[in-house]
């Protein structure tokens, strides 16, 4: 432990004794309007044109010292600010050639969860991620490390983290359910490997996993029919496993056209309560598997335009009020649905251009559905450097 | 701790051992100017294909892991190669020497007043574009062979005597060039983007307008006439162009001004049988004298 420490202020021994500078960090600034219509008989939107507040992400970021680079990322989304990222991360000079990422940063579980909301082609946050991470993503407040492996011209990542779990809590919070997160860290593991096939044609897959407490509670307050019961569980933990896979595909024969295809599968077991004996009300701690995936092709011709459709699958359901602490407890009812849209980017990166049309199919435990259409028009623009985006 | 320091030390007493420099190099052209001064003494390898457009590279893992083996990447500088932060971060290699081969270069297009985007995607620094000339390729030869010389002492003379030949071999070719090249002095010309700088002022070729209306921005239709109107004014014959980049505008306007697209590479591997930066050379300077 000792070594450990030493190593690590001589790491960040530069950055203490260059404090003074005149460099200024890069600082850019992107902007999102949105506009959408939903289409469902049982909204009090049905059929309006809804114009959603302005959104934005100021980043601010650059080299610490030679060693580390930090970033900060606020956001304003639906009247609030918040600090959406804030770390160090520590990129050459450690042992092994790891890397140290510590602070508020969005969690590499899975590929795509690590990319902001505007560098994706499409407009929804996958269904999947909605239920299992939250409607701001897997977010959360931790400290991960980074390696290379040695497998030749395959280059492969292993990346281990350990977090304050909230991101996971994030959709469960009931007012009647006491829940405490305290000291339960959770844990998330991605191995991914990067392969080019020719200079055309890559490919990177992954695999990864999260495991942790969910919820500690106290009580759990349970309607069940008619009957609102609350049951006290003395401080129950219960636990939670994510596995996932993941894949990208990407052809790019020239700088004017591309086709990428990529995937994301979860496979989610935890611990949930029910209610097994209706006469006598009696609590039951069970286990639960659910799942959720998500598939998208998107093509991208003469530069500028950009056409594509996406297929997501997942249990739960999409915009229901949690029940028993999330909706990821929910293994009754699952949420499909089929998008498509079209994008126009004028100039590069500077700004894009939306349009997209998803349809929702709701399919509920005794064989109910139910469906919901939403269309969207998206603005996104993008002031300041533009870094190169990653594969 | 005392293994750690081991290992560490098997690592570089290996990379010592070691007959060759590892380079890796940002572009084409660059690597074809490493080789000839390192020739067996050096590993070299590119990031940017020479079909590829180098403002704009999408960061892949496959070139962290070319930075990961390397002693010494050199680039192009001037803003150029924006993606090579990020791509030697991903490597992480805390030993690798950068080395921006811009240095000694007399810039040309430094903007001055305000910068921002309205004015395209233009570089603070100057055009970055130098290597058109090939003047300056004897500059970028000779720091090349600096930094060789300074990473592997060594092999100094070596090099040195590499350069020496390599310049004895470019100045011979740049005065064949100057001389196929004196129909061209004074013709104004059409270029699509603003790639051709150097090269002009070298060959004494007069631009008259670029196809994008800014740098970096795609043609527009209102621009496109600009340029028709340029064309059947001045009775230009060429619009030149760099292969990776779309024909559509200039097809359009040379099919309303009778004027020829001239698609040629600009980087080292751009087409098949382009293997040097003189083959490159020779071939950008035949298709304009075939063409004029």
């Amino acid at each position: 432990m000792r070594n450990f420490i030493f190593l690590l202020l001589l790491f960040f021994y530069p950055a203490v004794t260059v404090s003074q500078s005149n460099v200024n960090p890069d600082i850019s600034l992107i902007g999102s309007f949105n506009l959408s219509s939903v289409y469902n008989k049982n909204s009090e939107n049905n059929g309006k044109l809804l114009f959603h507040d302005p959104a934005l992400e100021m980043i601010v970021e650059g080299y610490l010292n030679p060693y580390s680079k930090a970033a900060g990322i606020i956001s304003y989304e639906d009247g609030n600010f918040e600090v959406e990222e804030l770390y160090a991360h520590v990129v050459r000079g450690l042992p092994l050639d790891a890397q140290i990422k510590a602070g508020k940063f969005l969690v590499g579980f899975g590929k795509l969860n690590t990319t902001h909301p505007h560098t994706w082609p499409f407009i929804s946050r996958p269904l999947f991620h909605q239920i299992y991470f939250g409607e701001e993503g897997f977010n959360d407040i931790g400290i991960n490390l980074s390696f290379i492996l040695p497998t030749g011209d395959i280059f492969t990542t292993f990346d281990a983290g350990i977090f304050k779990g909230d991101a996971l809590a994030g959709s469960a919070q009931e007012e009647d359910t006491e829940l405490l997160r305290g000291n339960s860290p959770v844990f998330t593991c991605r191995l991914g490997s990067f392969f080019s096939i020719n200079d055309f044609n890559n490919i990177e897959a992954g695999v990864s996993a999260s495991y942790g407490t969910y919820a500690t509670l106290k009580y759990l307050f349970i309607q069940y029919g008619d009957l609102f019961e609350a049951f006290s569980l003395k401080n129950e933990s219960l636990k939670y496993l994510y596995t996932g896979i993941d894949f990208k595909y990407k052809y790019k024969p020239d700088s004017y056209t591309a086709l990428t295809i990529q995937g994301e599968a979860i496979l989610n077991s935890r611990q949930v309560y029910s209610i097994v004996n209706e006469d006598e009300l009696v609590l039951h701690k069970k286990n639960i598997h659910t799942f959720g995936a998500f598939i998208y092709l998107d093509y991208l011709f003469k530069k500028i335009f950009s056409i594509g459709a996406r297929y997501d699958f997942t249990n739960g359901v999409i915009g229901a009020e949690p029940s028993e602490l999330s909706l990821a407890n929910d293994d009754q009812n699952n949420t499909q649905a089929l998008s498509g849209w079209f994008g126009f980017y004028p100039v590069e990166e500077t700004l894009a251009i939306r349009l997209g049309l998803e349809q929702m199919f709701f399919n509920y435990y005794g064989g109910d559905t139910s469906t919901e259409t939403k269309a969207f028009l998206q603005l996104i623009f993008s002031l300041g450097p533009h870094k190169a985006h990653p594969f | 701790m005392k293994k750690l320091f081991v290992f560490m030390l098997i690592v570089l007493l290996c990379k010592i051992s070691s007959a060759e420099v590892n380079v890796v190099t940002t572009t084409t052209v660059i690597y074809d100017i490493v080789k000839e001064i390192g020739k067996d003494k050096i590993k070299a390898d590119y990031i940017c294909r020479g079909d590829q457009d180098p403002h704009f590279l999408e960061i892949l893992p496959s070139y962290m892991m070319k930075l990961r083996k390397a002693d010494i990447v050199f680039k192009i500088g001037l803003d150029l190669e924006k993606w090579l932060p990020q791509l030697i971060d991903g490597s992480r290699n805390s030993s690798l020497v950068l080395v921006d081969l811009s240095i000694n270069i007399e810039k040309k297009d430094v903007p001055t007043g305000k910068i921002d985007a309205s004015r395209g995607d233009i570089h603070p620094s100057g055009n970055p574009h130098y290597w058109l000339d090939p003047e300056n390729v004897k500059i970028m030869a000779s720091e090349i062979c600096n930094t060789l010389s300074d990473f592997d002492p060594a092999n100094a003379e070596y090099y040195k005597k590499n350069r020496e030949q390599y310049i004895i071999k470019l100045d011979q070719k740049i005065s064949d060039w100057m001389k196929v090249m004196q129909p061209l002095k004074g013709k104004d010309l059409i270029f699509f983007h603003s790639s051709w700088t150097y090269f002009t002022s070298r060959f004494g070729i007069n631009t008259a307008g670029y196809v994008e209306p800014k740098p970096g921005i795609q043609p527009t239709p209102s621009h496109n006439a600009e340029i028709i109107n340029i064309i059947k004014k001045k009775k230009i014959k060429m619009i030149v162009m760099e292969n990776y980049y779309s024909a559509n505008a200039p097809s359009q306007i040379a099919d309303i001004t009778g004027a020829t697209v001239v698609k040629v590479p600009v980087a080292v591997y751009g087409i098949d049988g382009i293997n040097s930066y003189i083959e490159l050379m020779d071939y950008i300077i035949n298709r304009l004298i075939q063409n004029m």
